[in-house]
């Protein structure tokens, strides 16, 4: 049970990392300037005395080690804390706003991966022909174009020109059509979900289909080079068995550490495409924490967020061992 | 020549048009394979011996192509040229498809050994379903009888343990295991002929010679002919029966193995043999070939050897000589290319020898027209 046992480990060594994330996030968030307390009472003139009270609640008058130790000592028994500002539980907040956040991470990432790859092969097979040189452009113009600026103009776009698409919000399939009073059945629901999401899903995939694409030109080109093509050929494959079977696999090993490593980046966009798109997901209560210096909040979004990418790493990691032979599970040491 | 060959080359072009120029990597090499015999192709790097190996099978990759010349495998053609109606060349209509050629030609009757067992498999399917897809492509076996079969090529060539390592990828076994996985490939489809190129390069002396002795067993048990591309004179002197000596696109001298080491015909084949260390001569010091070989881009005028021959004499310079029949052996002919045999009566004799130094570059003055 090697492959048990690597992710086992790796999960024990992501405890170390998430440490470090909420250490440096709980300083960064209170050493920011600015007073929540003041901030919440909008600058109403109240007497000092109150302020003094609220602080002692929220023990925001404790010194920094003490907070984080007491926020640590929530933390590990899966209490994010209170929301001074909304008045709420933390972890609450945070899943009414998960799945939306997912459901958009997750469509871009599908909707890069599947036109990705496909176009990959496609210019790799016709390496310096007119369709690989458009289709280089067309990813040097993704990589360099802000995803929020796409967002803004498949609105005008689709949106506000053509009226083809909603501009904004989105519909959550795991409400069910009862919770929209103008959707009466499951067809409905999923297809009201589709339209509401694909503004947002091809502004959010347009970096990571152009980068993906890029980068898999480059490794099927390196693939189709490789001796064992050349033997494949010798031995009278056909040339779609080599492209989808013997060159493919080899080429795809980087493609899933890109993928991996660059969540970070898609969750990162995902924060302005939810202003863009106005939906209500973890990136928009994140701006809204940061406006508020809602302490608890910031700390309970950081922290699920760097969860979500340490663990997207771990899951790179473990596909890439369990599709790469050579890559070790580490107990050779 | 007693029966028809297994294969025959005639003439062979093969060119690679790149921005530079037109490379004429295989410059008209005519060559034969018998049923059961071992040929070697021996050459210095960039001889062409990898590019008309190819050529057998219409490999060449792009830029290159074969641009004339004849390819005949048991009397089908692989390759052949005709002059259409309006005098330009066309391809015969005899000549086998793509198709035709990958399906019926490679791997099943023609297989191949490549150079690197390092690159050569690929690194993330087992070795057994590597063996096993290539048994399955060109045997009709399939499923468990192509698994049975190819664990028993396992076995054939040596590797223990065969039902485990048939599960293995290749970074776990060592180099001449690789190897020796790539000539269970080439056996197992069952070719007539196989092509060897440089299979023992990369692999250190005592795997070369392990290899070379397991590829004499199983030659003998299984009667396949091989061609056995390499640059060591000692590998063709363990292994070949027949040997075709290539300098730069082109063969110059062809012979059977031992007419080739006792009577050597031709300056070049010389000069390969004493640079060469040998058990049965004591020499102080081992004799280099001066100069590197020219590009084929743009070959020296007459004789392309001329530049860094010692026996180079004026004629040398103007006559590009085609191989002639000199002497014969075993009822096979010895084929040289150099005026300085009787043969080709150009007049080397009177001819003014060339002035010592042999010059090591290409660029030798008498312009480039080598035909």
């Amino acid at each position: 049970m090697g492959l048990l046992r690597y992710t086992l480990y790796r999960l024990l060594q992501a405890i170390p990392v998430l440490i470090g994330i909420t250490i440096i996030t709980f300083l960064l968030a209170n050493l920011a300037p600015g007073d929540p307390v003041r901030l919440m009472l909008q600058g109403q003139e109240v007497d000092e005395e109150l302020i003094e009270t609220i602080e002692q609640r929220y023990g925001l008058d404790q010194p920094l080690h003490e907070r984080y130790i007491t926020y640590m000592s929530g933390l590990v028994q899966g209490d994010f804390g209170h929301s001074i500002h909304r008045n709420q539980p933390v972890s609450d907040l945070m899943l009414s706003r998960l799945g939306p956040t997912l459901l958009l991470v997750l469509s871009a990432y599908a909707f890069a991966i599947a036109t990705a790859i496909p176009l990959g092969i496609f210019a790799a097979t016709r390496r310096n022909d007119p369709a690989d040189h458009i289709s280089r452009i067309v990813a040097l113009i993704g990589v360099s174009t802000p995803s929020f600026w796409i967002g803004i103009m498949l609105i005008l776009l689709f949106a506000v020109q053509l009226g083809w698409l909603p501009s904004s919000g989105l519909v959550y399939p795991w409400w069910g059509p009862e919770a929209y009073d103008w959707i009466d059945t499951w067809p409905e629901l999923l297809y009201q979900t589709a339209r509401h999401l694909l503004l947002p899903m091809v502004a959010l995939g347009t970096l990571q289909m152009a980068t993906l694409m890029r980068v898999e030109r480059t490794q099927m080109i390196e693939s189709l080079q490789g001796e064992y093509v050349k033997l494949a050929r010798a031995y009278g494959v056909p040339e779609r068995t080599i492209l989808r079977k013997h060159a493919f696999q080899v080429a795809q090993l980087p493609i899933i550490t890109i993928i991996g490593l660059n969540l970070s980046t898609a969750l990162g966009g995902a924060v302005l495409i939810e202003y863009v798109f106005n939906i209500n997901g973890m990136g928009r209560l994140f701006i809204e924490a940061i406006q508020s210096l809602d302490y608890q909040l910031i700390m309970g979004i950081t922290i699920v967020i760097g969860t979500m990418f340490v663990i997207g790493v771990i899951i790179t990691d473990i596909s890439y061992a369990y599709i790469d032979p050579r890559v070790t599970y580490g107990e050779e040491e | 020549m007693s029966s028809e060959p297994l294969l025959r080359v005639e003439n062979l072009k093969t060119q690679f048009f790149t921005d530079a120029g037109t490379v004429r990597a295989v410059d008209g090499i005519s060559f034969e394979v018998h049923e059961g015999e071992i040929v070697g192709l021996v050459g210095e790097s960039g001889a062409g011996k990898s590019v008309a190996s190819m050529s057998l099978l219409r490999l060449v990759e792009h830029p290159g192509e074969i641009v004339g010349g004849e390819i005949t495998y048991r009397g089908e053609t692989i390759f052949g040229l005709e002059e259409g109606p309006d005098g330009e060349l066309r391809e015969r209509e005899d000549m086998l498809s793509n198709e035709a050629v990958r399906d019926r030609i490679r791997g099943n009757e023609i297989a191949v050994i490549f150079q690197d067992p390092m690159e050569s498999l690929n690194p993330v399917f087992t070795v057994g379903g590597q063996l096993r897809e290539f048994i399955e492509l060109n045997r009709d076996l399939s499923g468990k009888e192509a698994r049975a079969e190819a664990i028993r090529m396992l076995r054939e060539v040596g590797i223990p343990d065969p039902e485990e390592r048939y599960e293995e990828y290749p970074h776990q076994f060592s180099g001449g295991m690789r190897q020796r996985v790539l000539i269970a490939m080439a056996l197992a489809c069952e070719p007539s002929l196989i092509i060897a190129d440089e299979p023992t390069t990369a692999l250190d002396v005592t795997v070369e010679g392990q290899i070379i002795d397991l590829v004499d067993d199983l030659q003998e048990k299984y009667g396949t002919s091989f061609i056995w591309v390499t640059h060591d004179m000692g590998v063709v002197a363990e292994i070949c029966d027949r040997v075709n000596v290539m300098y730069l696109g082109e063969v110059i001298e062809q012979a059977p193995v031992d007419e080739l080491f006792h009577d050597t015909k031709h300056p070049y084949t010389q000069a390969l043999l004493n640079s060469m260390p040998r058990p049965d001569r004591t020499v102080g010091e081992l004799e280099p070939i001066e100069g590197v070989m020219p590009e084929a881009i743009s070959p020296p005028s007459g004789c392309r050897f001329h530049p860094r021959c010692p026996d180079a004499r004026e004629v040398c310079q103007r006559v590009h000589p085609e191989p002639k029949e000199v002497a014969r052996a075993d009822g096979y002919p010895h084929n040289a290319a150099c005026v300085k045999h009787d043969a080709f009566d150009v007049g080397y004799d009177e001819s003014p020898p060339l002035e010592a130094e042999p010059r090591l570059t290409a660029g030798t003055p008498g312009g480039e027209d080598g035909e």
